[in-house]
Parts: C-alpha cells; sequence; structure tokens
C-alpha cells in the first residue's frame, strides 16, 4: 500500500525582483507512514512553508510531484484538500463568528457529509473543551482557546493527514506544550501528521522520524535514534548543526 | 475553475453573518443608507425653508413715483403687501444709491403708437450689488407682471376681442408633467442611489479581500477544500448584496423621510408633489440596480484584493469609488438627454435610465444600450478577475504592487 504522502522530487522556484530566481525548495522526495509524525526540522527560510504550501495546494510546484491520499496535488488539489487539516501560524480564525460556527463551517467547506456536521461540531467541542465558549464569538477569546479553536477546525472534516507549520510560533509555553499534547493525540488517533518546526525539543518530543531541511533541500531523514546513530552525537541541535554545516558544504 | 454551489451557499452564509456583525459594514450598509441620507437632506432643506423664511420676514423700503389715477389699484397691491413698506423721499434715486431705500419706481407716460387707455411705462430703480435692493427688485417685477396681466385681460374684454387676438405674442404656461416630475428630490434620488450602491459595495469588498490578508484568514481559506472559483464567487456576490441592499434602503428610506418630514416642505412650496416612484418603473429599477451592484462590487474587489490591509484596501478603490461618482454627477444637469451615445457610458446610463424611470419616461433604444453595456462591463471585470487569481503571488499575497501595475505587468504584458 502506498504511503498517505508520497513526495518526489519537489521543487518550487520563485522569483523576486531584486534577487532574480530564488529556488525555494529544490527537489525533495520523502514519504509520510501512517500515523506517525514526520518532522520538517529547518532554520527560518529553509523551505519548510514551500513544501507544506505545495502539499496543501495553496502553491503549485514548479517541478516534481506530491500526493496525499493518492491526489496528486496538481491534478487533484481539492481531493487533496479534502483529506488534509492545515494548520499554521499565520492561518487564522474569522474574528466575528462564534466558535460553534466556525466549527461547522470548515467541517462543511471541507466536504464532511452535510448530516453528520451536527453531531461532529458537538463532538469536537467536547473533545477540545470548549463548550462554555462555543457561542461566543473568536474575537472575545483568549490566544490559548483560539489555538484550542484552530486545531478543531483544521480537523473540523476528519482528515486523515494533518500539516501542523510552526503551529507553536507566538505561543507561551503553556499553550505551546497544550498544542503538542494535541498534536500527541491525533498520532494516538491515527492521524499521519507532518509537524514543522525549528524548534529542536518539539522535533525531539514529537516526532517519529525527522527530515532535516536546508536551503531548500533535504539533508537527512531518520528517526530520533537513527539520526544519532549517524552523527554520533545525542543532542538534536548538535545533529541539526552537524547536518547544517555539511549541507553548506555541499551546497 | 469548478462552481460548487454548495459551497458557494456555505461560504456566502458566512460571508454575510461575518458582515452583519461588523460595526463598519452595518453602518456603512444597513445605517447610513437608512439615516445619513434623509436626514441630511432634512437638514438642508430644513436651512433652506428657514433662510427663505428669513427672506421673506425682509422688508422692502419702496417708493412709487407719478402713479397715475388709472393705477390706483397697483398702488393698492404694493400697500396691501406685507413684505413692502412704501416711503417717500425728495431725492430717492440718492437714497436707492446711499442704501437708505431699496427701490425707486417711476411711472412714465407711454410712447406706443398703439393707443391703449392707460398704457404704461416703468423704470425701476435699484441696486444691484445689494441683495435687499435687488430682493425689491424682484419683488417689484412680479407685483408689476401680475398687474400688467391682470390690465391686459381687462382691456381685451373691454375691447370685444380675445386676449390672443389683443396680445399675439405671450407665453402661456402648461404644465404637462406627471406629479413625479414635480419634485427636485425625484431628480436627486437616482444620485444618493448610485453613490449608496457604491458605499454600500465598498466595504464589504474591502473585508472580504484585504481585510482576509489583514486577519490571516485568506490562506486558511485558500486551504479550504473548495475551489477558487466558488470561494471568490461567493465573496462576489456577498459584496453586490450589500451593495444593492445599501441602494434599496437608502431608497426607502429617502421616500419615507419624504413622505413624512418633508412632504408639508414641499406641498407648501409646489401646492401637490407626489413623492412616488410609479411601480411601472419597479422592474427597471430593480434590474439597473442589480447590474449597477454586479459592476461596482466586481470593480472594487478586484482593486482591494491587491491591498495587505484594510487600510491599504481603502487607498486602492477610493479613486474608483470617485471615477463613479463624477460622471454621474456632470450628467445630473438637465441638459442631458438619456440617448443612447449617453447610454454607453458605464454607471451614468444606469443612472439616466433609472432617472428617467422615476418620471415613468422610457426610451427602450437607450435601456437596451445600457442593459448591454452595463452586462459587457460585469463580464469584462469578472474575466479581469478570474485572470487575476490565476497568479499564485496574488492568491498567496506576496505580490507587491496595486492593481494597475499588475495589469501592465502581467495582463498586458508590458
Amino acid at each position: 500500500m502506498n504511503a498517505p504522502v508520497v513526495v518526489r522530487e519537489l521543487a518550487k522556484t520563485f522569483y523576486d525582483e531584486g534577487r532574480g530566481e530564488i529556488k525555494a525548495v529544490d527537489s525533495i522526495s520523502f514519504e509520510c507512514h501512517e500515523g506517525e509524525i514526520f518532522g520538517l526540522l529547518g532554520a527560518n527560510g529553509a523551505g519548510k512553508t514551500t513544501t507544506l504550501r505545495m502539499l496543501s495546494t495553496i502553491l503549485a510546484p514548479t517541478s516534481g510531484t506530491a500526493t496525499v491520499m493518492g491526489h496528486d496535488v496538481v491534478h487533484d488539489p481539492e481531493g487533496v484538500r479534502k483529506n488534509l487539516g492545515f494548520y499554521s501560524a499565520t492561518t487564522a480564525l474569522y474574528p466575528r463568528l462564534t466558535t460553534r460556527e466556525t466549527i461547522e463551517f470548515f467541517a462543511r467547506i471541507n466536504q464532511y457529509p452535510s448530516n453528520r456536521v451536527p453531531q461532529r461540531v458537538e463532538y469536537l467541542i467536547h473533545r477540545f473543551g470548549l463548550e462554555k465558549y462555543a457561542d461566543a464569538r473568536i474575537e472575545k477569546l483568549s490566544s490559548g482557546m483560539k489555538q484550542k479553536v484552530s486545531v478543531a477546525r483544521t480537523v473540523a472534516h476528519d482528515p486523515a493527514i494533518l500539516i501542523f507549520d510552526e503551529p507553536t510560533v507566538g505561543l507561551d509555553v503553556l499553550n505551546a506544550l497544550d498544542v503538542q499534547e494535541t498534536i500527541g493525540e491525533l498520532r494516538a488517533e491515527g492521524k499521519t501528521i507532518i509537524f514543522s518546526t525549528h524548534i529542536m525539543s518539539e522535533a525531539e518530543r514529537l516526532c517519529d522520524r525527522i527530515a532535516i531541511i536546508h536551503g531548500g533541500q533535504i539533508l537527512a531523514t531518520d528517526t530520533l535514534a537513527g539520526l544519532r546513530e549517524i552523527t554520533g552525537q545525542h543532542y538534536l541541535e548538535d545533529i541539526f548543526v552537524l547536518f547544517v554545516k555539511a549541507g553548506q558544504e555541499t551546497i | 475553475m469548478v462552481l460548487n454551489w454548495y459551497d458557494v451557499r456555505v461560504l456566502y452564509r458566512r460571508e454575510l453573518r461575518s458582515a452583519l456583525r461588523d460595526r463598519t459594514i452595518v453602518t456603512n450598509s444597513v445605517l447610513l443608507p437608512i439615516f445619513l441620507y434623509p436626514v441630511l437632506i432634512w437638514l438642508v432643506y430644513s436651512g433652506v425653508i428657514f433662510i427663505s423664511g428669513q427672506d421673506e420676514e425682509l422688508k422692502s423700503r419702496i417708493m412709487l413715483k407719478d402713479i397715475p389715477e388709472a393705477h390706483i389699484r397697483l398702488k393698492q397691491a404694493f400697500e396691501k403687501d406685507k413684505s413692502i413698506v412704501l416711503s417717500s423721499s425728495p431725492n430717492p434715486a440718492e437714497d436707492v444709491r446711499l442704501g437708505l431705500l431699496d427701490a425707486l419706481v417711476e411711472f412714465l407716460p407711454s410712447k406706443s403708437a398703439v393707443g391703449i387707455d392707460g398704457n404704461f411705462k416703468i423704470r425701476v430703480t435699484f441696486d444691484e450689488s445689494r441683495d435687499r435692493s435687488d430682493r425689491a427688485r424682484s419683488r417689484i417685477g412680479q407685483k408689476i407682471s401680475s398687474y400688467r396681466d391682470d390690465f391686459l385681460e381687462q382691456r381685451s374684454v373691454e375691447s370685444g376681442i380675445s386676449r390672443e387676438q389683443f396680445q399675439n405674442f405671450w407665453i402661456d404656461d402648461q404644465n404637462v408633467s406627471s406629479n413625479g416630475q414635480v419634485s427636485a428630490f425625484m431628480i436627486v434620488l437616482p444620485i444618493f442611489f448610485i453613490i449608496m450602491l457604491a458605499v454600500g459595495a465598498m466595504h464589504p469588498a474591502i473585508d472580504s479581500t484585504a481585510g482576509e490578508r489583514e486577519n490571516s484568514t485568506w490562506e486558511t481559506m485558500m486551504s479550504a477544500a473548495t475551489s477558487r472559483t466558488s470561494i471568490l464567487f461567493a465573496k462576489y456576490l456577498y459584496v453586490a448584496t450589500m451593495s444593492f441592499i445599501a441602494a434599496f434602503l437608502n431608497l426607502f428610506a429617502m421616500m419615507a423621510s419624504m413622505g413624512t418630514v418633508l412632504a408639508p416642505f414641499l406641498q407648501r412650496g409646489r401646492g401637490s408633489s407626489s413623492l412616488r416612484i410609479p411601480l411601472a418603473s419597479a422592474p427597471l429599477i430593480l434590474i439597473g440596480a442589480a447590474l449597477l451592484a454586479l459592476f461596482i462590487s466586481a470593480g472594487m474587489m478586484i482593486l482591494a484584493s491587491f491591498a495587505r490591509n484594510y487600510k491599504e484596501g481603502q487607498s486602492m478603490v477610493g479613486p474608483f469609488y470617485i471615477a463613479l461618482i463624477l460622471p454621474i454627477l456632470f450628467l445630473q444637469t438637465p441638459a442631458f438627454e438619456f440617448t443612447p451615445r449617453i447610454a454607453l457610458i458605464p454607471v451614468a446610463n444606469v443612472m439616466m435610465m433609472i432617472r428617467e424611470g422615476i418620471q415613468g419616461v422610457y426610451h427602450w433604444r437607450s435601456i437596451a444600450v445600457t442593459l448591454a453595456v452595463e452586462c459587457v462591463s460585469i463580464i469584462v471585470a469578472l474575466r479581469i478577475a478570474v485572470r487575476v487569481i490565476q497568479h499564485e503571488d496574488f492568491v498567496i499575497g506576496t505580490y507587491n504592487g496595486s492593481f494597475g501595475k499588475f495589469a501592465k505587468e502581467r495582463l498586458l504584458g508590458k
């Protein structure tokens, strides 16, 4: 059986008036296995967000292919999005909708069977402990609560694949831990998760496999134990630096 | 580019629900149309009435000189008028110059070849540079004109001939207008109607494009499992709905306020004036408003979607708003008729069509041209929008520039 997410030689080039052509993602390949958290670990500007935007069909790849649950990101973008929940620090909520309306809207627009939407909404409100705030407008919620609603809207249509693009950016420690805990729970529910971060501790704590990405290229992909074995380093930070330095020389 | 009607309905409801909870949109698209312009018009009209009342209270100091016995009734007419005070002066012309007297009326012997008994000639001395004196001149003119009409009528009867035979060349006023035509407000209505269409569209257009970028909900929406065409279409329908609602709320508010608050003022000035739009014009006004709402919404959304925040959106849409209003202000003058040539000018053509519709006048050829021009304008605007959303940097919001720059670089390929 094919892996839920398959990426082959995926590349993205942008054109900038000042800098000319920029290879944001340079021919990367990886696969995500069912029920795992696959980490994309890289510094700012490494190409993580561009990769995830291509996977979520917001951007079209310049070359290469990617499939999500068998749907091609170029030829069947709606099929991809139907099977995917995309969450990032830059994806906000509609401030004037209530929690309930938000979850309902995203369930419907992401093609969750319409006759089952009310039950799904109630389930998610309960699942994320949002009962007290179900009818409060998003703009009135605390940032921690907004975070929970954001996760709830990401999984509103019960997608098999979830993408979390630097989900803890801008959050305080407690809220960040809360998000990490939720992601762990979602994995336990059988979701396949792609998790991008530049925070080593998060990757160490959550990811089943980690891809180190730098300069638009994937420098290594393995489990934490595997990476430790290859490099002889214990801390992910040291592993990361080692690969990046070696990668820079190669690049 | 697939349009999914279920998605459009879900997206449309979301847009509308958010909009009706936004203070700026509710103020501009609902409250402003209902209250602002009717209140403004009421204030302006009250002001005009007040000023004209002040003017009426102003007494004109007039001196009648050498009035013949035959025209003593004219003198009596002056005496009866409470706005006129008859004065006398040894040097009246000098007093007019000094402002001590407002006007001097002198009766001169008639030099007419046709000998009509009591025929008269009058010289009025006044100072045009003084409003008070000018006003006195106007009052004298009205009095004498009225007296002259009676005088000529009387002479024609005495001579045993008709007025037409007696006075070959004269003006016989006949008002053929319907009741709807008499009110100046009915002429101004289309302008407010179009302004309201634009005001109603402006904030929703900015909110649903630049506002989404500013709130970071744009990317959330773009990652939803629906086509971009459905997203765009739902937003477009929503903006057009708000525009349409604003215009009609304003229209009804104006009609209601004119019918209740202004009617007494209008009747005072005109005698009778209807404040109703002919029912037969309603379909034409509805179609015109719908087409215009669609056109204005498309234009504003295209421009606003290049902005990264609300403020930028306002500055990008502003010139379009002015471009909409200017032609209708110029074409509002009665000299312009609703010809097929005028019907080629988008927006202004609908204004003219509605103006004539309100008056119960239908130039079908011009109406047909108008509808065709508006439909073409909408199609062009939508085609531009579809071409714009095909550009990825526009969709993810990394394109840095206005629609003008984009059109030059990408659409025209310069």
